[in-house]
């Protein structure tokens, strides 16, 4: 697999071009009218809005991924007008964090983008060390990349799952949520909780790393390749596959910039931009992968791309843990006044008791100031804006989702597509409704 | 008629219509496909390749309301979905059940906010409520067996004769199947 | 119905779309970038101010001490000298308030200009200043990145209740959710939205912008209960926040 950056994520993939349905980046929908189309040819009676149907689809319609409605305006079978409607998982999550004090808030972070939670923490906590000026001790961080990926592995394979559910390959949600079911048993060790895993700690983490861990992610390490190429093997030169999502959605270099999409529907497009390698927070600036870009920016190119992250995820996963298996240096900032006190120290010692005390009760106080932080979440670009007025709690608490901004793509992509590309065009974009809406 | 003299006396066993309905009722729950928030994925995850949920205990998915007789109201419902949540209930053939899984549809969970309705019971009336934020699937199967108990027990009868006189009815047929079947 | 004014030509079966683009874009540039896909305005920007072409655009001069070396506010200075209120770096992020009046186009100029180039809006919000300071009451928050620079940038604008402010739609398509958000949240109107109604919260919503400060954390109405007018007290009576 000759990945690099700036490199075509298709170029291993051209002996399949010789496919009956035409090369790959071809535009199906554009050779020839497709069967099933309603042709009007009296321009009178296209105008006078006599073939236009409006469709309902949602917010209980099982491929929309969640609690999602899109309202379709058809010609026949081809869409003219779409607008999605959203907001039906709107929980009030950035009024809550106004609310709470600094520590309280990572549990709700976990539930905006629930199949990616440890992400999610991750960039929170991110954001509350960067306006507290606290940095995780090293061995922390490298844990927090090897969560961080295997949890972008884990919401890469929900996303495979039911995309390809939606397309019609059913078994592939189940060998998906197959092999997501041991990463959830690795987070299950390290934190306790299968889903809403509240994992990540301000100062790094406090706990220590249960035995056997490290055993864990090795024998997943050595047998999730083996899986994905199963997965390649069922989808990639699948001739089903490839008429479903080849030239199906396609987003130019400038449509992704002008709407401001992140993660693989930018990359997919051509643009590389990765927060990663361009801001590198953790260690990632000392590890090395690879960023996939895509070169047709259809849905095609946009499965290589999250295909490719999830081999490279892995290569993260594993460098990491060379490097942390051989550490024996602490894993949490306990100097900080801004970092809870530790254990032992809250048993044995009243200056400890003392500062746990205030700590837990009436949090902390951080400098006057604002903050905006971003990490590459699963889907893109997950910012956190904290405006601190000094108090305990937020005075503005901002989630920028990746998702609700890659959504309004939408009505982009799905205008001249035909009906049954809809559920593709959503699958592709990757969204999680509960971030969408948060 | 000697050909066929005790020859179905170890398989026939006589019983009321009642049971015999909600004996079929319960093991083959069809359940509305229909997620709402972080529960749907355990939801999926339970019924998924490990837990095997559906098939398992002769459930199906449907996408349709007018196909489903259970209901699982998994996830956060707000005030901009509960109106929802009531139309597909209401488009469900009788008899149906409803599953609260999850604190959020329980009691509002830990959104305490202007945008969520504090419990689907408001909307809907639940006959199960399955703890956690989210439950695992292991605590959806558990719900799913107490609501079967439930149903086993549930009776046209107690719609006429009241529910004491339906219970005191089915604790005697099921004395009496039992009986039978051990005998 | 939908964003359809908002929509620019980027037709799905374009020519040219195919197959294009990964070339001249995958190496860290981006399509503004291009001299022929510059528009019109920057070419002003440069008439304007030849003089500018002394300044310091390296890397460093955007995390300079001295906040009048950044980029971004040279140009301004030189091409909308009255725009800029007030700068502020904090963890190093540079802040700029803008005139509200100015909003769209101080964001057109680091748009346009080729060598700032603040070409994609990460996020655009809004945050209630009520109890920060006495007037104006809301900030327009917009978060640029610039793509060839590795850069971030926050412009804010100060506005009243009441009072509109430019809308970055005709900059970027990415505005139009935002925008509907904030309006949604705030009530902050942006004028020239294509689509301003609400967007999470149903198209009925009467009980006002929630997150404002003055809004409470649970709102000013309960849920009924279905088919009926009695609501549900709600558990935990416990005053878990600010109020507001």
């Amino acid at each position: 697999m000759a990945i690099s950056t700036g490199q075509s994520a298709r170029d291993d993939f051209r002996d399949i071009e010789q496919s009956p349905y035409g090369k790959p980046g071809e535009v199906i929908s554009d050779t020839a009218a497709p069967t099933g189309t309603l042709t009007v040819t009296d321009e009178s009676v296209l105008d006078s809005g006599e073939h236009q149907m409006t469709l309902n689809m949602g917010p209980q319609h099982p491929s929309t991924h969640g609690v999602m409605r899109v309202v379709l305006k058809l010609d026949g079978e081809v869409i003219t007008d779409c607008d999605p409607v959203i907001g039906y998982l709107h929980r009030g999550t950035e009024k809550l964090g106004e609310a709470h004090r600094y520590a309280q808030i990572t549990p709700w972070t976990d539930r905006t983008d629930y199949v990616a939670a440890p992400l999610n923490n991750l960039g929170y906590i991110l954001a509350v060390e960067k306006l507290c000026g606290v940095e995780a001790p090293e061995r922390a961080q490298y844990w927090r990349v090897i969560m961080a990926e295997l949890a972008r592995i884990a919401s890469h394979l929900v996303w495979l799952g039911t995309h390809a559910l939606d397309i019609g390959a059913l078994s592939m949600s189940l060998y998906c949520f197959r092999e997501r079911e041991m990463i959830l048993d690795i987070f299950e060790s390290f934190c306790g909780a299968r889903l809403t895993t509240n994992m990540m700690e301000i100062g790094g983490f406090s706990r220590p790393i249960p035995d056997g861990l490290v055993e864990q992610i090795r024998n997943f390490i050595r047998l999730f390749p083996g899986r994905q190429q199963e997965y390649s093997d069922l989808l990639t030169a699948n001739p089903i596959w490839m008429a479903r999502t080849k030239g199906v959605g396609i987003i130019s270099p400038e449509a992704a910039i002008s709407y401001s999409l992140t993660g693989a529907c930018l990359r997919g497009s051509g643009i590389n931009y990765d927060v990663r390698k361009a801001e590198p927070y953790l260690v990632y600036d000392r590890l090395d992968f690879e960023v996939p870009l895509g070169e047709h920016g259809d849905t095609f190119d946009r499965y290589l791309v999250r295909m490719e992250e999830m081999r490279q995820a892995l290569r993260l996963v594993e460098q990491a843990l060379d490097h942390v298996e051989a550490m024996d240096t602490p894993m949490m900032a306990y100097e900080s006044p801004y970092v809870i006190p530790p254990h032992k120290g809250t048993m044995t010692t009243a200056e400890d008791m003392q500062r746990h005390f205030i700590w837990t009760i009436k949090g902390f106080n951080p400098p006057v100031g604002e903050v905006w932080q971003t990490i590459e979440q699963s889907k893109g670009e997950l910012g956190y804006y904290i405006v601190s007025d000094g108090g305990p709690m937020p005075y503005r608490f901002r989630i920028r989702t990746p998702d609700f901004v890659n959504l309004q793509v939408l009505p982009h992509m799905a205008q001249g597509a035909l009906l049954a590309d809809v559920v593709a065009l959503i699958g592709t974009i990757d969204i999680v409704l509960g971030s969408v809406d948060r | 008629m000697g050909l066929i003299d005790d020859r179905f006396d170890k398989n026939v066993f006589t019983t009321s219509m009642d049971f015999l309905f909600n004996w079929g009722r319960r093991q083959s729950l069809w359940w509305l496909q229909f997620g709402l928030a972080c529960c749907a994925i355990e939801m999926i995850s339970a019924s998924m390749s490990r837990w095997d949920l559906p098939e398992r205990w002769g459930m199906l998915f449907r996408a349709s309301p007018r196909q489903a007789d259970l209901m699982i109201v998994a996830g956060t419902v707000t005030k901009k979905m509960a109106p929802i949540v009531r139309t597909l209930y209401d488009q469900m053939p009788e008899p149906k059940w409803v599953i609260s899984m999850g604190s959020c549809a329980n009691v509002g969970g830990p959104y305490d906010t202007y945008a969520v309705v504090q419990g689907v019971d408001q909307v809907v009336p639940v006959d199960i409520y399955v703890p956690g934020c989210p439950p695992t699937p292991e605590a959806l199967y558990y719900g799913i067996l107490q609501l079967q108990e439930k149903i086993i027990r549930y009776d046209t009868m107690a719609r006429k004769h009241g529910v004491d006189a339906a219970e005191e009815q089915r604790r005697a047929d099921r004395t009496e199947v039992m009986a039978e079947l051990r005998a | 119905m939908s964003d359809g004014n908002a929509r620019e030509t980027h037709n799905l079966n374009q020519e040219g779309t195919v197959g294009t683009g990964p070339a001249d874009t995958s190496a860290g540039g981006s399509p503004a970038t291009n001299e022929d896909a510059r528009s019109t305005d920057a070419r002003q920007v440069e008439a304007l101010a030849p003089e500018l072409d002394l300044a310091d655009w390296s890397r460093e001069a955007y995390f300079a001490d001295d906040l009048e070396r950044h980029p971004a506010v040279v140009l301004l200075n030189a091409t909308l000298p009255d725009a800029i209120l007030d700068i502020i770096r904090f963890r190093n992020e540079t802040t700029i308030h803008v005139r509200p009046e100015l909003y769209r186009e101080v964001c057109r100029t680091l748009r346009d200009d080729p060598r700032v180039a603040m070409n994609f809006l990460t996020d655009l919000t809004a945050v209630d200043m009520l109890r920060l300071r006495t007037s104006p009451r809301f900030d327009v928050v917009a978060q640029l990145y610039s793509l060839p620079n590795r850069v971030r940038l926050r412009v804010k604008a100060g506005i009243d209740d009441g009072q509109a402010v430019p809308s970055l739609v005709p900059l970027w398509n990415g505005a139009n959710w935002m925008e509907r958000e904030a309006y949604d949240m705030f009530g902050i109107i942006f004028d020239g939205h294509p689509n301003l109604r609400r967007m999470l919260l149903s198209d009925d919503w009467d009980e006002g912008h929630p997150l404002r400060k003055d809004y409470p954390l649970r709102g000013w109405k309960e849920f009924p209960v279905y088919n009926t007018e009695r609501t549900v007290p709600r558990l935990r009576t416990r005053w878990t926040g600010r109020g507001v």
